[in-house]
């Protein structure tokens, strides 16, 4: 066995602590996030409106995707605190997607604020680069090869609702695209959750 | 050639890799990981334990008693010794696809 056997199964451990649907329950999440605004500003809703009645779905969410991993997951994988070079690699997980969004909110204000740059903000740019940077810094930090996909999913997912909303020439088709793909991420969720409490039992000593 | 036969058992090298690629971890771990016993892990972990090739730490989490396990730095230095001599065993041992 030599270092990079080793890599590879600090890897394989570091995975195995994501089973259970956390990841797809958090990219179901974030794409609700943007599904839900877009259904009811379509309802008559203005923006921050929207945002706000999506807050609170969002949140009972992200509080049940906590409990569950806290209270299901978690005991049944152990408890382990992993060695220093993986504990660098999660914090500039944070740092990445932390600057992007932050980036990408100065980058916005510009651009919409200033009437002669307006027009070259194509609204759904934001929309495609953000996912695919947040996802692929995931997918390299986290050594997961799934996220990049998950990525590619997410940051194409506005685009073609859009496209489907001219083909079809419905004001719903964009949100419904949208949320549609959340509840596919949300039901694999759940179908890794049973299958994890299926393969895994709480230890009873 | 001079193995420690305290790591080359399956078991025991098993519980000493697994510890290797963390800092700590639990008892839960180990079994998740390794496919052992409780009652295996038990004799297995008492024995590297004794040996000083790993630590057991206990506390208290949510007021429940949590058990965690950690290599020292004497069994880390035992472990890739098992692993470097192993490694020239088998280079020793086995001829390249080509050569005699």
């Amino acid at each position: 066995m030599d270092t990079s056997d080793q890599e590879k199964i600090e890897r394989r451990v570091f995975t195995s602590f994501f089973q259970g649907g956390i990841i797809e329950a958090f990219t179901g999440i974030f794409l609700l996030q943007l599904g839900f605004p877009a259904l009811f500003s379509r309802s008559g809703f203005g923006d921050w409106q929207s945002a706000l009645l999506t807050l609170p779905i969002a949140l009972i969410l992200l509080i049940a995707v906590f409990l569950v991993r806290k209270f299901v997951v978690v005991p049944r994988l152990g408890h382990v605190k992993f060695l220093p070079e993986r504990r660098r690699r999660i914090s500039k997980l944070i740092v990445v997607p932390t600057l992007t969004l932050i980036a990408g909110a100065i980058v916005g204000y510009i651009f919409t604020e200033n009437a002669s740059l307006r027009h070259v903000f194509v609204g759904q740019i934001p929309f495609i680069v953000i996912p695919i940077i947040v996802f692929g810094a995931a997918a390299y930090f986290l050594n997961m090869k799934r996220l990049y996909v998950y990525g590619a999913i997410v940051g194409l997912i506005f685009p073609l609702g859009k496209y489907l909303e001219t083909v079809i020439v419905s004001r719903g088709t964009l949100p419904a695209t949208i949320l549609f793909t959340a509840f596919v991420f949300l039901g694999i969720a759940v179908v890794f959750l049973v299958s994890f409490l299926r393969k895994y039992h709480e230890p009873t000593v | 050639m001079n193995i420690d036969r305290l790591v080359h058992s399956p078991a025991r090298l098993s519980i000493l890799t697994y510890l290797s690629v963390v800092e700590e971890g639990d008892a839960v771990y180990l079994l998740n990981q390794t496919g052992l016993t409780w009652g295996n892990l038990s004799a297995n972990v008492t024995r590297l334990q004794e040996a000083g090739y790993i630590e057991i730490v206990k506390e208290f989490k949510d007021k429940k008693p949590h058990t965690l396990l950690k290599l020292t730095d004497k069994g880390r230095k035992a472990f890739q010794g098992y692993q470097n001599k192993m490694k020239g065993l088998l280079n020793i041992e086995s001829p390249s696809p080509g050569g005699m």
